[in-house]
């Protein structure tokens, strides 16, 4: 039994890469962020410091907008939240336990 | 009859107890005596600081415990599930979109022209014909200090000449009054403001002394200087001519936070003085030779006759490599140095207090006349530009001794060339008929992105620096004793999109 349960433990970590590689092999993907509910990054193909500093940051903006989106219309919710700047794009997909950090740069 | 007696006691000895004692034998030691010393210190600055860790379930990086795979955080893989498809498709479609193609937001003023804000005069030095030889913008960005003497006498010039500071920031600039003149026995050659500490400033004289003022002394501002000791710039007295110095910058020193003044003259020696405050001088620490005969690759120069010493022009530091330099001479090398070479320099002993060493590493192609300014690129390690009498502009990689790219600035004379500290792919040149042009990289065309005349009648533009801190400010030195403080365009300061790719792409190429 406990050679079963070590199985799918590493068959679903090796699902989580995989998915990540399909993401991180778009065209002009520069970096993927996994942020847990409290703001904590757990999965990043950026270097440490930039993935504390684009974790907090995003954190704080993804609560405010969702509370944006609930406050003018308390049955809609946030699905997709995109900021778009000068150099790059950075999509955040959110969800109740987990966010999706992904920076592209559509030029690239 | 009876008496009382008191008898002897007596003893009998034991016949089969013998003595416990062995053979003894006694040794002692004792250590040599310990030395002891005392000591105090006082920390003159206290810092209090505490740490903890974060409770066990807080910790971000978490290593699994050896021989057992820790389960992924819970609802991980099927989190992923729910929005791979929707991230992905909005990846692809936002990569072919064309949807802010040419949008542009303009969150601040912009400004579409170029024009000349202020030109600061000093009529004194004017009237007796200064020049403007090197300028510097204090590190906090608001007060420029011009250097006058003259960069077109031949012999030695024992002209008085002055230093001159404006603060720009102040309400009452006066651009004909400056806010402080220093007045200096010798032509200055060179000028350069403390990195961190805003009231020095560094000169370079034409007599070969390297001066240390200090803005915030309200007598005798010199702070330390070297004096006409055997150190100073100075060749040994039967050739009858001196040194002069045309370079000084500020490097880091060998302890944390210290700042040395080092400065290159046209004796091919480039040297690295601390500064001594207390005594009001300049010790000399540390010292660089340039000889002919040392610098690598030198097959087209050994045809020259005359003095061995390599003559320097124009330095450059290296922003990314804090042991590299760049050294610019008067007969056209470009060469790299290192300021921790060991080799010593093939140099006759002149008394100095320090032996000198050999810093050339490298050797570029050589121009066909003196080198008149450097200045290595702030967003590319390998990059840096040159410029020479011949009106050329090099861009060079530290890499390859032969140019990446050849731009023409002017038919005469380029005296100054700095890379924008915004823009990759742009840098401005100062030109001998008094104009600056700054070129742009990123354009098709290898003609100037604009041009800015200084009005002085076609005398030439001797230095130009950036403002280090307000990104649209460029302070223009000329040979008729103003300076031009100029207000830059948005699209000469703000960064492109892509700047830093196509820069990385240029130093990638080889030359053919």
């Amino acid at each position: 039994v406990t050679v079963l349960i070590h199985h799918c433990i590493l068959y679903k970590k090796a699902e989580v890469e995989e998915t990540l590689k399909r993401i991180q092999g778009q065209k002009g993907v520069q970096g993927i962020i996994i942020v847990n509910a409290e703001g904590i990054p757990i999965k990043t193909t950026l270097d440490n410091s930039s993935t504390v500093q684009y974790a907090g940051l995003i954190h704080q903006l993804v609560m405010k907008a969702r509370s944006t989106v609930r406050d003018i219309d308390p049955q809609n919710d946030l699905t997709f939240l995109r900021v778009r700047s000068k150099k790059n794009e950075i999509m955040i997909a959110p969800d109740k336990d987990y966010f999706l950090i992904v920076i592209q740069n559509p030029s690239d | 009859m009876f008496t009382d007696e008191t008898l002897d006691a007596l003893g009998v000895e034991s016949l089969w107890r013998k003595s416990q004692q062995f053979a003894q034998e006694s040794r002692g030691c004792q250590t040599r005596p310990v030395h002891t010393a005392e000591a105090e210190i006082q920390p003159l600055l206290n810092a209090d600081n505490g740490t903890q860790t974060d409770p066990q379930d807080h910790l971000i990086y978490q290593l699994p415990p050896k021989g057992e795979l820790r389960p992924e955080s819970p609802g991980l893989r099927d989190f992923l599930h729910r929005v791979e498809d929707m991230v992905v498709k909005e990846l692809a479609s936002n990569a072919k979109s064309h949807a802010f193609d040419g949008f542009d937001v303009n969150w601040e003023d912009q400004n579409e022209t170029v024009s000349c804000i202020h030109c600061l005069q000093h009529p004194s030095a004017q009237e007796k014909g200064l020049q403007v030889t090197s300028i510097s913008w204090s590190c906090t960005g608001s007060v420029i200090a011009c250097a006058f003497g003259r960069v077109d006498d031949g012999d030695w010039s024992t002209e008085k000449s002055c230093v001159c500071t404006w603060n720009l920031d102040r309400r009452g600039l006066n651009p004909k009054r400056p806010d402080m003149v220093i007045d200096v026995a010798r032509p200055v050659m060179s000028l350069s403001f403390h990195p961190s500490q805003p009231s020095l400033i560094a000169g370079g004289l034409y007599s070969g002394e390297v001066v240390v003022w200090d803005t915030n002394r309200t007598q005798d501002l010199i702070l330390a200087q070297t004096g006409m000791s055997t150190d100073t710039h100075r060749e040994p007295v039967y050739q009858r001519s001196e040194q002069v110095c045309f370079q000084v910058a500020w490097v880091p020193g060998p302890r944390r936070g210290e700042m040395v003044v080092l400065s290159a003259g046209s004796g091919g020696r480039v040297l690295l003085w601390t500064v001594d405050s207390d005594e009001g001088r300049l010790v000399l620490s540390a010292g660089f030779a340039l000889i002919r005969q040392q610098v690598p690759h030198n097959s087209a120069l050994s045809k020259n006759r005359g003095s061995s010493n390599v003559g320097v022009t124009s330095l450059a530091l290296s922003p990314w490599d804090l042991d590299t330099f760049l050294v610019g001479s008067e007969s056209g090398l470009v060469l790299k140095c290192s300021f921790s070479a060991q080799t010593l320099a093939a140099a006759p002993p002149d008394g100095e207090s320090v032996t000198l060493r050999a810093p050339a590493q490298f050797s570029f192609s050589p121009r066909g006349g003196p080198v008149h300014s450097l200045h290595c690129s702030p967003f590319h390690r390998n990059l840096f530009v040159s410029v020479g009498t011949d009106g050329l502009a090099h861009l060079h990689s530290l890499l390859q001794p032969d140019p990446l790219l050849s731009l023409r600035v002017s038919d005469s004379y380029v005296f100054g060339v700095r890379w924008s500290p915004t823009r990759p792919l742009l840098f401005a040149a100062a030109t001998g008929q008094g104009l600056v042009q700054i070129f742009d990289l990123g354009r098709k065309s290898l003609r100037p992105a604009a041009t800015l005349d200084q009005l002085t009648g076609g005398q030439p533009v001797y230095c130009l620096e950036f403002n280090p801190r307000r990104k649209d400010l460029l302070a223009v030195g000329n040979a008729d004793g103003s300076v031009n403080i100029w207000h830059l365009s948005t699209e000469l300061t703000e960064q492109g999109p892509r700047e830093t790719a196509k820069l990385e792409q240029l130093a990638n190429e080889v030359a053919e």
